[in-house]
């Protein structure tokens, strides 16, 4: 598996875990991405990123007063100050002894844990084990933009799904999504209209 | 709450009574220096006497001086100069340090010296770059003759070594370069025992060679001085007025005290504008000499609205050079403006963040140290037990 770095961790609980990196790194992880906390013994964390904060201070607050913000310190800002960038990420599942599981994890990553972007075999594997177990726990979060992030979620998955020859994985997970929400009409529309509206 | 408020706000109600007639007297004074200003604004060879014989009469004068023609003609006091051109291309070098000085409460004795510096690169879209040094100081290297080294030795030790960050980075820079410093290039010496002022005068000695080493690879150097105290001109406005029995009374004579330069100045300087160029008058001359003489300008870093004037002291190897000091005050200028409504130079601001140790960082050198120590068999004294109390308070 190749996978990328993203950052490290800041702070976890059961149901998810706050990832911080370097602002310079903004451009790898993205809202929705499957994120993994590799642990020993094969053992493995996985999450969805719901949101990705980046914070001030008080010469940013200074400096956004400015006219015209000189290209250098721009780049200062976001190269060499200690300014970090959160990701919350909501914990899906986990792998342990070659096995994915839908569940929450049975314990955190620990601070400083290194996070990484899964690629997309990693992403297949996750998605096509079991049968979309991982959706309840995206459900359940009645704080996040769930339908915001199953959208994306799907999108992203469509097509790692595809290039590996499981083009109907998105059909699966849309009829199960349906299947869950039957009682739920408000956030039915809510995921089906932000799915739409990322044009599958 | 240990604080009597009742016992300030009487105090404070005392302040307020009198505030009006000292802020009348103020502006008296600030008329009269203005007059002053005026009177002698191009009478630089009788400023140059007046100063000449005050100092015969008191060494340790301190003020403006007209400067050496040798090094720059001297300028009208009234005159204000607008900023010329940025450097097209140009390197800038800003450079600060903080210390964790010696804490016999603390569980070990140690101290460190951290510098941090910060390089932008005008004309080129190479973002800036910074650099840190931290020197950690333990067992003998805590001492000098004269003991436990003191604040005042540390604090030039920490000069030093800006500095030296300064002259190492400019050798490798793409030139024209231009440093700059948070405070004056003047270092102030140490009031101890005379093994003290031995270590002072030696570790002076070699900021001082990093000086040098600057000027001659040309470096712009500057100290910049924000919210500056001081009275030099208003000094040699003093001292110009002095009769002969003045001058020789000169401590005592003091008709401007509770004017500042910045009040002249800060009326006299529009957004952007520098003040004429003066030599400082002190008796660290005997340290500064040749092309290290200390000369310095005011600048109005600040806006219509709310001027902001600072000090600016350069070596006479900027003071005499038109191209270099245009540099400096222009770059100084563009510094600020990318702070917006805070007028301080932004690498300044950066080097500061660079360089300072935080509290939490000090906890983290102590226990670094101490769990060493252990590792080693070492035994590691307790913190003090005041310092204890003042944790768990």
């Amino acid at each position: 598996m190749k996978s990328i770095e993203i950052g490290r961790l800041l702070r976890a609980g059961t149901s998810g875990f706050v990832v911080g990196c370097n602002v310079s790194k903004v451009n790898y992880p993205s809202f929705g991405a499957l994120v993994a906390a590799p642990q020993e013994n094969g053992y493995r964390l996985y999450g969805l990123i719901y949101d990705i904060h980046i914070e001030d201070d008080g010469l940013v607050r200074q400096l956004v007063t400015v006219d015209t913000v000189n290209e250098s310190v721009i780049a200062d800002n976001r190269i060499n100050r200690n300014v970090p960038l959160e990701m919350s990420v909501l914990a899906v599942g986990y792998r342990m002894n070659e096995r994915i599981y839908h569940l929450l994890p049975p314990r955190p990553p620990l601070s400083l844990d290194s996070i990484h972007l899964c690629d997309d075999d990693e992403l297949v594997a996750f998605t096509s084990a079991g049968r979309f177990g991982y959706f309840r726990h995206v459900l359940r979060a009645a704080d996040l933009p769930v339908g915001e992030l199953l959208a994306v979620h799907l999108q992203q998955t469509q097509s790692a799904q595809a290039r590996s020859g499981n083009p109907a994985w998105l059909h699966a997970a849309t009829q199960e999504l349906i299947t869950l929400l039957r009682d739920d009409y408000p956030t039915l529309m809510s995921v089906l209209g932000a799915i739409a509206d990322c044009q599958y | 709450m240990s604080l009597d408020f009742q016992q300030v706000q009487e105090q404070v109600r005392q302040i307020g009574e009198g505030a009006q007639a000292h802020e009348q007297k103020r502006m008296e004074l600030l008329e009269q220096a203005w007059q002053w200003l005026e009177r002698w604004n191009e009478e630089s060879g009788w400023l140059l006497r007046q100063i000449v014989e005050a100092v015969s009469h008191e060494p340790m004068v301190r003020c403006a001086r007209p400067t050496d023609a040798a090094v720059r003609k001297p300028e009208p006091l009234r005159v204000a100069f607008p900023p010329g051109q940025l450097p097209e291309r140009a390197t800038v070098l800003a450079a600060d340090g903080s210390q964790i000085s010696p804490d016999r409460h603390a569980e070990v004795l140690y101290c460190l010296i951290n510098v941090g510096a910060i390089q932008m690169q005008y004309g080129s879209p190479e973002p800036p770059r910074t650099t840190i040094i931290s020197r950690l100081l333990y067992a003998e290297e805590l001492f000098t003759p004269a003991g436990l080294i003191s604040e005042a030795l540390l604090s030039i030790l920490r000069d030093q070594h800006e500095r030296a960050i300064l002259a190492d980075l400019a050798e490798e820079a793409v030139h024209p370069v231009i440093t700059f410093t948070d405070g004056p290039i003047e270092l102030w010496g140490a009031k101890g025992s005379d093994e003290e002022t031995a270590s002072f005068r030696e570790n002076l000695q070699k900021y001082l060679d990093a000086l040098e080493r600057l000027c001659r690879m040309d470096v712009i150097v500057g100290g910049y001085v924000d919210k500056p105290m001081s009275d030099l001109v208003v000094r040699m406005l003093e001292i110009a007025s002095a009769s002969g029995k003045e001058l020789a009374d000169l401590r005592r004579y003091r008709p401007l005290r509770g004017v500042a330069d910045r009040d002249l100045f800060e009326s006299l300087l529009k957004p952007g504008e520098r003040s004429a160029v003066f030599a400082l008058q002190s008796t660290s001359d005997r340290q500064y000499q040749g092309e290290l003489a200390l000369h310095f300008f005011y600048i109005n870093v600040g806006s219509e609205v709310h001027p902001w004037v600072a000090r600016v002291e350069i070596p006479a190897w900027v003071a005499r050079d038109d191209r270099k000091l245009e540099h400096l005050h222009a770059t100084l200028i563009d510094q600020c403006q990318m702070m917006g409504g805070r007028h301080f130079p932004y690498l300044l601001h950066r080097a500061h963040e660079t360089a300072v140790v935080t509290l939490p960082e000090k906890e983290q050198v102590t226990q670094m140290i101490a769990l060493e120590l252990r590792r080693r068999g070492v035994s590691v004294g307790r913190p003090s037990e005041k310092l204890q109390a003042k944790r768990a308070s």
